[in-house]
């Protein structure tokens, strides 16, 4: 008769986490930053359909990096967690907050739970209204939520990232700017990114109920050029 | 997150059933069903909808009920019959079309938004014959043109080819628009003679509201182009009331005479 191999807590979560970091290491970066007027996401993705960024709601966006299929498959529940809550309460009772702790709670017991942990992170964010502030909530893929103040970088390279990123200093700035450091940050010294490369969105308040907006690439030239 | 095989999808009526939230429908309710009257044109640049404000029992229980509400960017969708029902048809409609597009990350086409609707009007209307009867018209992105179309009790969808009526005030309606309508139309002529057809309805049919001058409250005029969604302003649809009652003023009331 076999014994099963005994593995400690400790080591069990160790391969489970360096399992997800992997994963997640193969895919590419993405920054979300709030500017002057909004929240700007830019992911470098050079697919042109299949999306990195996207709506949940009215004031929320939604950014996954890691394994395609399994952030698709949180985003479609965040949409419908959105959807269902606002039509059972009110537009207003939708909260980014809410869904990140709904996101949290999927991938802590998945991480510890599950078949396998999920090899994503995401990010929630959310243009503020009244009581609401503007919010992004970085959501690990053990469930862990940080609550970052001005950017979040998600990704394989994201403290290689980062580091480009603050290079620019501490103030928010407008879109342009925003934009352009984005880029920059992504790309590094020795890459150029053109808009073909990138997917680009924002949350602002352009006079419409819904806040979410893509970013055309002829957009996105102008800016950058 | 559901397992594959009992997926709701983008469909947000399906996903409600799955979360057990039922949408209201319809029961008994004292408001006489279909006291209303609401028209739609079609032209090849968009559609033109106007309906009256006045919801009716016994008595006149509301005189600003809007029966015509944005579904998406590009497209209308108006009630007549059991208000509550109606109005939770309309709140349901819009965030399945958004639900949709937020899913798919595509929109959906007039066709699919049509029928969509038709299953819909069924479900409702097995809990009793005919609680409401919606319309739907919008601009069809994929064809390029303005498109009506109108639903019996049982969802069955039938697309007009030039207008659609509903209400207990569609006949008066109706003979107006038969008289007035013609191919090549216009927005501008369209908006007015769907305001003449309302004028009639709201004149002979008691459970139509006409223009009210007293209260500044006229029946709402939307208009649905490639642009969009968008309302006739509160002046000119004054105006274009007014216009109508000062020709019918010169001729003490009697019918007859210019049609536009």
């Amino acid at each position: 008769m076999s014994m099963p191999y005994y593995v400690t807590p400790e080591q069990y979560m160790k391969d489970r986490a360096e399992y997800a970091q992997k994963g997640i290491a193969r895919g590419r970066s993405l920054v979300a930053a709030i500017y002057d007027a909004g929240v700007l996401l830019v992911a470098e993705n050079p697919s042109a359909s299949l999306n990195k960024i996207s709506e949940i709601y009215d004031r929320i966006a939604f950014a996954g990096v890691g394994k395609y299929n399994e952030f698709h498959e949180l985003r479609q529940a965040g949409i419908r967690w959105a959807d269902s809550t606002g039509f059972s309460y009110s537009r207003e009772d939708v909260d980014a907050r809410a869904l990140a702790n709904f996101y949290a709670q999927y991938l802590g017991v998945t991480f510890t739970e599950g078949g396998k942990p999920l090899e994503v992170e995401i990010l929630v964010s959310q243009l503020g209204i009244r009581n609401r502030p503007t919010k992004l909530y970085h959501v690990g893929f053990e469930g862990t939520i940080t609550d970052e103040t001005r950017f979040a970088v998600l990704g394989g390279d994201a403290e290689t990232v980062k580091s480009r990123f603050v290079q620019h200093g501490d103030d928010i700035t407008d879109l342009t700017t925003t934009l352009r450091n984005a880029v920059g940050a992504l790309s590094g010294p020795d890459r150029n990114l053109t808009p073909n490369d990138l997917e680009v969105a924002r949350l602002e308040d352009l006079g419409e109920r819904r806040t979410f907006q893509r970013l055309s690439d002829d957009f996105v030239a102008s800016l950058l050029s | 997150m559901f397992p594959a095989h009992s997926d709701p999808g983008p469909n947000f009526v399906a996903l409600l059933q799955h979360l057990d939230i039922a949408p209201v429908v319809g029961g008994d309710t004292h408001l006489s069903p279909h006291a209303t009257t609401v028209v739609a044109l079609r032209s090849d640049t968009g559609v033109v909808l106007v309906a009256d404000r006045q919801a009716t029992s016994s008595y006149i229980a509301n005189r600003e009920v809007r029966k015509i509400a944005q579904a998406d960017r590009h497209t209308a969708v108006a009630i007549s019959g059991v208000a509550a029902t109606g109005l939770e048809l309309q709140k349901v409609l819009q965030l399945s079309f958004e639900h949709y597009e937020k899913m798919t990350d595509d929109v959906l086409s007039l066709e699919g938004k049509a029928n969509y609707l038709s299953s819909f009007i069924g479900r409702i209307n097995l809990q009793g014959p005919g609680i409401v009867l919606p319309l739907l018209a919008g601009f069809d992105l994929n064809h390029n043109r303005g498109r009506v179309f109108e639903y019996d009790g049982l969802g069955g969808c039938y697309e007009k080819s030039d207008f659609a009526t509903i209400g207990s005030g569609s006949e008066f309606a109706e003979g107006a628009l038969r008289l007035g309508y013609r191919d090549d139309m216009t927005i501008e002529e369209c908006i007015e003679l769907g305001a003449l057809a309302l004028y009639e309805a709201g004149d002979n049919d008691p459970a139509t509201g006409g223009p009210d001058f007293v209260r500044n409250l006229f029946p709402i005029i939307v208009v649905v182009t490639a642009d969009g969604f968008s309302e006739v302003s509160l002046e000119r649809t004054r105006e274009i009331f007014e216009a109508i009652s000062a020709r019918r003023a010169e001729r003490q009331g009697r019918a007859g005479g210019q049609l536009r």
